[in-house]
């Protein structure tokens, strides 16, 4: 087996995340665009967790309670997530139904699930092929922000109805609880270094 | 032609440049690639960098039409429902105004941030910082600008924001007759437009010639 080519960390050089460019560790600053250098993000497994399990504990709410409250006629009715899911189905609109269920309810999870698998092969809890749990990564990072869907959908019915007084729509409190869920995974994956997968790759190859 | 000779962006060739891959931290000198061209990192297969064809000529054209077409995202009408005789019609602006009075504060200024200001403010800052580069000049602040620039990029929803809009107007649509107009085949557009902006041109090369002309003008490059 070919051995991997040597990381910058081991050069000691820093990357700046910012302009790309390789510094020496000693910067503290990067010598082109004065980005603060860190050889890998501080805590980031940790930090990465603590996101994680903080967006749990918001996921519970934003699926419980209603995301938005529907008053047609004086009758007001309460719409949770998974709720509208099982509407669109049940009216035959399954496109919209998969779209709400994926981005609001597997997105999300499945977000977690990989963020919590990254952890542990950062951790050497679990055994990943390095390449694909970069890729992971990459998918987790690229796919956050689509969760926000159900928040925007909200947000444009109480915006646009209102009809008279046929009908008006208000955010439920778990929208709040929702968007706090997505942007909580957001800060998670951004916290995440993929590099201490490499490193990991990199001191078992000097090991064995 | 002499045109398959084009090659990378200028950059400064006064030290050896290395970068080193964002996912595996593998260390790499950089080499000039061609237009149109991209370099893979050889350890973990994520793309390095790549050399967009004519990419700050695209980069500013793609932002400016993105900002014009923006303004009439913003400021013409959305679209037009129509229920039991009552006519609604609206532009973003008035429905965000509707979303915070009507006790959705926070949902109000989520969208405000993430659908509005912050794709404005990337492409108000890209043509800032790039517009001047055309010239091979640099702007003061252009430093602090691209990275602002790049900071807000994750947070930029303006395309979920549309998906957002097709979803509530299936929703909208059993309940009232919807017409869209001129508000909503702009955001189509703007989202494409920013989509371009941003996939002309490699972060590598817009911090590449932001150094290429600030050393022109010889400024000192570190402070």
């Amino acid at each position: 087996m070919s051995s991997l080519s040597p990381s910058a960390k081991e050069l000691s050089m820093s990357i700046c995340h910012t302009c790309g460019r390789a510094n020496s560790a000693e910067n503290h600053q990067c010598e082109r665009c004065g980005t603060s250098l860190h050889m890998r993000k501080t805590d980031s497994v940790q930090r990465c967790l603590a996101y994680s399990v903080a967006s749990i504990i918001a996921y519970i709410p934003a699926n419980i309670w209603p995301i938005m409250n529907v008053d047609e006629l004086g009758s007001i009715s309460h719409k949770t997530i998974l709720g509208g899911v099982v509407e669109f189905w049940g009216s035959g609109v399954y496109i919209v139904s998969i779209i709400i269920f994926t981005a609001s309810v597997m997105i999300p999870g499945l977000k977690l699930l990989s963020l919590f698998s990254l952890c542990a092969v950062a951790k050497g809890w679990l055994k990943i092929d390095a390449k694909r749990a970069t890729k992971l990564y990459y998918l987790t990072e690229l796919v956050g922000r689509w969760s926000m869907l159900d928040v925007f959908v909200v947000a444009i019915l109480v915006g646009l109805i209102q009809i008279g007084d046929l009908m008006s729509i208000t955010a439920g409190p778990a929208a709040i609880a929702f968007a706090l869920m997505v942007i909580l995974t957001m800060l998670a994956a951004h916290s995440f270094d993929p590099r201490v997968i490499w490193d990991q790759v990199r001191k078992n190859e000097k090991d064995s | 032609m002499k045109r398959h000779q084009a090659q990378s962006w200028p950059r400064l060739l006064r030290d050896s440049h290395q970068t080193g891959c964002h996912f595996c931290d593998t260390l790499f000198k950089l080499q000039p690639i061609k237009e149109g061209e991209k370099a893979d990192c050889a350890t973990c297969g994520q793309i390095l960098y790549h050399n967009g064809r004519k990419s700050l000529e695209y980069s500013v054209s793609f932002a400016i039409t993105g900002i014009l077409l923006f303004m009439l995202f913003l400021f013409f009408p959305f679209m037009r429902l129509e229920a039991q005789g009552n006519t609604v019609m609206m532009n973003v602006l008035e429905a965000v105004k509707h979303i915070w009075i009507f006790e959705g504060t926070v949902i109000a200024i989520l969208v405000i941030l993430f659908a509005l200001i912050l794709p404005l403010a990337q492409l108000l800052l890209l043509l800032y910082i790039c517009i001047p580069l055309l010239a091979g000049k640099t702007v003061p602040g252009a430093i602090i600008c691209a990275r602002i620039l790049l900071g807000i990029r994750p947070w930029v929803m303006l395309e979920v924001f549309f998906f957002g809009a097709v979803v509530s107007l299936i929703k909208v649509v059993k309940l009232a007759d919807v017409d869209l107009l001129c508000g909503f085949w702009s955001l189509i557009a703007v989202m494409f437009c920013i989509a371009g902006t941003f996939a002309a041109m490699d972060k590598l090369e817009l911090w590449d010639r932001i150094e290429v002309s600030r050393f022109k003008r010889k400024t000192p490059l570190s402070t």
